[in-house]
């Protein structure tokens, strides 16, 4: 059985097979690509107006609060409700 | 040689620091890929000299003083000579036999070609825009430096370096070249701040920025960045600099996010926002790579500061900051410790090497609070007494430990009761910013979180004005 597993469907052997899978996936995982040269980089003009500069235009909705309130509250109150009404079992 | 020399004598009669360095570069133009080698062919070791004198005396493009032409021949002779050994390394490096020490013969002739540029514009021999000029050479010189240490570290992975001084602390030997480059750049920076020339117009202290901007990435490469906080302080205390807002946005943007950065490692994170947010306002649109590198660090700041994250348009201003930080911010808006702690996990090499990890950490902060005020909205409100109405709704202010304990769990996080009240207890004790800057920490809530623990009642008893400071409830 095992045989054909590892020939018809290698796939499915490493997913079953977790602990010998694991190992392996982890060590064939590509290293984070790291840029060697993380140098401020000369400008390629000394000077520029301010029409040239990052903020020209649209600069105020670049950022947001760091908190979600959007309709997924309603649900976490839901699952918190589910989740006490566990615990006072 | 008088064709070879055509370029420089255009060049110099614009009394422009760029044209002129373009002249001095040890890389060809691109429409002339053979200027460099025509040059050379131009004369030799011998003649080179009496030839450049010859050019210059005979000119008419442009006119000079007896001493400045001295200057030039002296400048263009070095310049010559470091042409040729570029052009020896290219040659040996096509053939397949650069030596080791190959390099090094460039960098030693690049900076005979800088110590000549100094002598001569200390000397006065040279026209005020010749500071520039000595800037892009320096500038090269760094560069070559760079080049001339990796080859050295390729041939003979350790070097001991016997020429150490004290003003430089590495322990990295293979950085020999770019350490003695580091105190040609000092002597620049001292040639710039200290001169006294009355006429503003004609003073080197319009270098003294560009300088400064030099020696911080030759520190920053050396990983002596304490250093280049000399630089700044020396700055600070020339008290007679021209307003920083005149000088070249180049310059300006630079030096702020230089500093931005040391102020970001000594963990003063007021002053580094500052510093990054005038950086980033003020960069030339298409720097992609300079605009993902003042984000880098400007990101974690606001994290720290204000509490803001970026929206998705501004991290999809580079791929580089979307991997990096897309799912950390994703996770604090949530309020997912564990996906959290697995996203900072998994970029810790890049966050480390970024020198921004710890910095990172501390917004888990920010993610526990976000999860805590989920539990305070899912409390509801409490029932309108008599005489109230709908908008005199008040939310439940007791919520029972547990409550918070439960969420904790769902996240996936394994905590026991008393570090549940552990958690929530440094929430409403953290400062948001421990910043010894004036005007910005008075107006700041104190806390994440404001109420206290009523251990007897298992409960925690939040302020009915504003539980969670700055978050609307």
């Amino acid at each position: 059985m095992s045989g054909a597993a590892q020939g018809g469907a290698p796939t499915t052997k490493a997913v079953s097979d977790a602990p010998n899978g694991q190992p392996a996936a982890v060590s064939a995982k590509p290293a984070p690509q790291l840029e060697e040269d993380d140098e401020f980089e000369d400008f390629p003009v000394e000077d520029w107006g301010e029409e040239e500069t990052q903020t020209h235009g649209d600069k105020t909705h670049l950022w947001e609060e760091s908190w979600d309130d959007d309709d997924t509250t309603e649900e976490f109150a839901n699952q918190l409700r589910d989740e006490l009404k566990k615990l006072g079992k | 040689m008088q064709a070879a020399l055509a370029p420089f004598q255009e060049a110099h009669a614009t009394a422009l620091a760029q044209p002129v360095a373009n002249f001095f570069s040890p890389v060809p133009p691109v429409q002339e890929p053979g200027r460099l080698y025509d040059f050379f062919r131009a004369s030799n070791d011998v003649q080179i000299e009496g030839d450049v004198r010859y050019v210059l005396k005979h000119n008419k493009t442009t006119c000079m003083t007896q001493k400045e032409s001295g200057a030039w021949v002296d400048i263009i002779v070095s310049y010559w000579r470091a042409v040729k050994e570029i052009i020896k390394a290219e040659e040996a490096s096509n053939q397949g036999r650069l030596g080791e020490r190959q390099y090094v013969a460039v960098y030693d002739a690049w900076k005979d070609l800088t110590s000549n540029f100094i002598k001569h514009i200390s000397g006065g021999a040279l026209p005020a825009w010749a500071i520039f000029t000595l800037y892009f050479t320096a500038n090269h010189l760094r560069r070559i430096a760079i080049k001339a240490d990796d080859q050295l570290a390729k041939s003979k992975p350790a070097t001991v370096n016997a020429s150490f001084s004290d003003d430089i602390v590495s322990t990295v030997a293979q950085n020999q070249k770019l350490e003695e480059a580091a105190r040609v750049f000092n002597r620049i920076f001292a040639l710039c701040l200290g001169d006294r020339n009355p006429d503003l117009n004609e003073s080197r202290k319009w270098g003294v920025y560009c300088v400064a901007n030099l020696q911080f990435k030759t520190y920053f490469k050396l990983k002596a960045i304490s250093l280049s906080k000399n630089v700044v302080r020396s700055i600070e205390a020339q008290s007679d600099l021209p307003p920083f807002k005149l000088y070249p946005k180049a310059h300006r943007v630079t030096y702020r996010y230089y500093t931005g950065v040391l102020a970001f490692l000594q963990e003063d994170y007021t002053k580094a926002e500052k510093n990054l947010q005038e950086a980033w306002d003020a960069c030339y649109a298409s720097a992609e790579k300079n605009k993902s590198l003042i984000l880098t660090y400007l990101i974690p700041c606001r994290l720290i500061t204000q509490h803001v994250v970026p929206k998705a348009p501004l991290l999809a201003e580079s791929p580089r900051l979307e991997r990096i930080f897309g799912p950390l911010v994703t996770c604090i808006r949530k309020g997912d410790l564990t996906g959290f702690d697995k996203a900072l996990a998994e970029g810790e090499p890049e966050f480390v090497k970024r020198r921004i990890f710890l910095t990172l950490e501390r917004s888990r902060d920010i993610a526990l609070r976000n999860l805590l005020r989920k539990v305070y909205l899912a409390g509801g409100y409490d029932d309108l007494k008599e005489g109230q109405t709908e908008k005199d709704r008040i939310r439940k202010s007791r919520i029972p430990l547990v409550n918070f304990a439960a969420a904790l769990r769902m996240g996936g996080q394994a905590v026991e009761d008393d570090e549940v009240e552990c958690l929530l207890a440094n929430q409403i004790y953290k400062v948001r910013v421990p910043c010894p800057v004036q005007d910005s920490l008075l107006t700041l809530p104190q806390g994440l979180m404001k109420g206290y623990i009523s251990r007897e009642h298992a409960m925690v008893v939040l302020n009915k004005k504003g539980a969670f400071p700055g978050t609307g409830v």
